[in-house]
């Protein structure tokens, strides 16, 4: 039965850096109860985490879906906006467009999206400027 | 799943069923059946919490007499570096340390020796170990890292804990001496009950140099009456001990004497876990070492202890000011350094997994979910488990049914 999946949602507020993290723990818990091996573990909570702190800091709010399949997670990230202008740019390891109120916190030193790709084996990313983002990530194991 | 001992029991006649223990533990390791407490032992770490909530003694510690000292020819003492913080300001642990002796030791070891030794040790392993790396002291949270966090398994530091160290150190020195290691005894005198379970555990495994853990609530009063006793005749000023180890008591006291920078020192069961989430997310990649504790302000918070945590912060922090000791490590070995350092010492026993292949686990998740939907989400604590979440787990997992929740939808 190759289409047996788990698949779990969470919406991510902006700006609400207390519960940002939650969503994370909540995937990192239902990936252990599934048996999924630590390494594998590791690596999706570092990008779901990266993912959930990018929709807290920078856009108007949006949801995580994660599917949990017995050869792959798949997490999909949609936002409300406001989008990116320049993705390659967005790319760049140490580039960050966080207010400086995100950053008084330790967040936006530019990893984000880089930390997100390394930790990933498929990484889409598409954004219509004013509009909204969308991240897909597959991790497969 | 290998049997594990737990040194936290409960005592079921004086358990009145009040829930509080339930709603307390950190790891929800706890249940209400007929009205009586339950402990799941997969999920218990040892931290004594519910020891310290229950007001009717219904939680206890399984603990070692020190009538069974006498079963060995010579009798060695590793006294817990909690001990100096328990007698008040400013008295000379060389008192304290012939106070315990008086209870009928051969030898008191000192301890403090050990945990430079340690400090040595974790300097140089730092190097090759992902930050942040994690002490590894603490036997609960080494527990709840196994059990909750085997992602961070390889951020533990591998190194014996001084008690270990100590230990062995005693051996060799008993053994140089022609004694047979049957005829030595080694107690370790212990200020909280995770400590209990890894010397039980370990002798269960054959792998313990130590034969005991006595409780310091138990020898407390002795130990006072003899201080109390002796030290107005006791005018030494000087000890031949390491004010650097008798910090290990407390929270942060590890990285201070180790000078270390950029460290998290955190203490308390439910904080841990807040830090540890926070590394399995990626964060404190800057950090170099994370120094955790399960009882609340370190070693001094542990529930065998009598003096108040805060104020044994306080004696173990002012001591130096008063006292001379004498003692400075004088360096590390490269012997001394490998013989410390161990490969692995984390048990992989714990899984958490609902079923054994993918698919059960899919299905026996889905209906998991489904009652959490049907749940009202108060976590009310009714039906005898401590949430609504650990409820629904409890019934897929067949440990409680349905119908123990009056309020389902």
């Amino acid at each position: 039965m190759r289409d047996e999946f788990i698949k779990l949602n969470y919406e991510i507020k902006s700006r609400d850096f207390i519960n940002g993290g939650e969503a994370s723990s909540c995937v990192k818990k239902a990936l252990m109860q599934l048996g999924i091996k630590s390494a594998i573990i590791k690596r999706v909570c570092v990008a779901c985490y990266e993912a959930e702190m990018n929709v807290v800091i920078h856009t108007l709010g949006g949801n995580m879906e994660v599917i949990i399949y017995n050869n792959k997670v798949e997490i999909t990230m949609k936002d409300q906006g406001p989008g990116i202008g320049d993705i390659d740019l967005a790319m760049t390891e140490g580039y960050s467009t966080a207010p400086d109120e995100a950053r008084e916190m330790g967040f936006g030193g530019g990893m984000g999206l880089p930390n997100i790709r390394k930790s990933s084996d498929e990484f889409y990313i598409n954004s219509v400027l004013g509009e909204y983002t969308l991240v897909k990530i597959i991790i497969n194991y | 799943m290998k049997e594990i001992y737990h040194s936290v029991k409960l005592v079921e006649e004086n358990c009145i069923g009040c829930s509080r223990c339930m709603t307390k533990c950190p790891m929800e390791a706890i249940r209400l059946k007929n009205s009586k407490a339950v402990i799941y032992e997969e999920k218990c770490i040892d931290c004594g919490e519910c020891i310290k909530v229950c007001q009717h003694n219904a939680h206890k510690a399984d603990l070692d007499d020190i009538e069974a000292i006498k079963d060995f020819k010579v009798k060695v003492v590793i006294p817990s570096v909690t001990i100096y913080t328990q007698f008040g300001s400013y008295i000379n642990p060389s008192l304290i340390n012939e106070a315990v002796k008086s209870l009928g030791f051969d030898e008191v070891y000192d301890i403090t020796y050990a945990c430079d030794i340690v400090s040595e040790i974790i300097k140089k392993e730092i190097e090759n170990t992902p930050k942040p790396v994690i002490g590894s002291f603490c036997p609960a949270v080494v527990r709840l890292i196994e059990v909750n966090y085997p992602t961070l398994i390889e951020h533990v530091i591998k190194v014996l804990t001084p008690i270990e160290v100590a230990a062995s150190l005693i051996r060799e020195k008993y053994a140089k001496l022609n004694y047979k290691p049957e005829d030595v005894g080694i107690f370790y005198i212990t200020p909280c009950v995770s400590w209990i379970t890894k010397v039980k555990n370990t002798a269960l495994n054959r792998k313990s140099q130590i034969n005991g853990a006595i409780p310091m609530s138990d020898i407390y009063p002795s130990l006072l009456k003899y201080v109390n006793k002796n030290k107005s005749s006791y005018t030494e000023k000087s000890t031949n001990m390491s004010y650097t180890g008798v910090l290990w008591a407390v929270s942060g006291g590890q990285c201070r004497s180790m000078e270390m920078d950029e460290f998290i020192s955190v203490d308390g069961t439910k904080n841990v876990i807040k830090v540890l989430n926070d590394i399995e997310n990626g964060k404190f990649r800057d950090v170099k070492y994370v120094e955790p504790y399960a009882c609340d302000g370190g070693c001094v918070g542990g529930v065998l202890l009598v003096e108040n945590p805060y104020n044994a912060k306080r004696i173990a922090l002012n001591l130096n000011e008063h006292i001379n000791f004498e003692y400075r490590f004088g360096g590390l070995s490269d012997g001394l350094k490998n013989k410390f350092t161990v490969e692995n010492n984390i048990n992989k026993n714990y899984d958490i997994k609902l079923a054994d292949d993918f698919e059960s686990a899919v299905k026996k998740m889905k209906y998991m979910n489904n009652i959490i939907n049907s749940l009202p989400g108060n976590d009310c604590g009714q039906c005898g488990s401590p949430s609504c979440r650990a409820f629904a787990e409890d019934v897929v997992k067949g440990l409680s049914s349905l119908n123990e929740c009056k309020f389902i939808r």
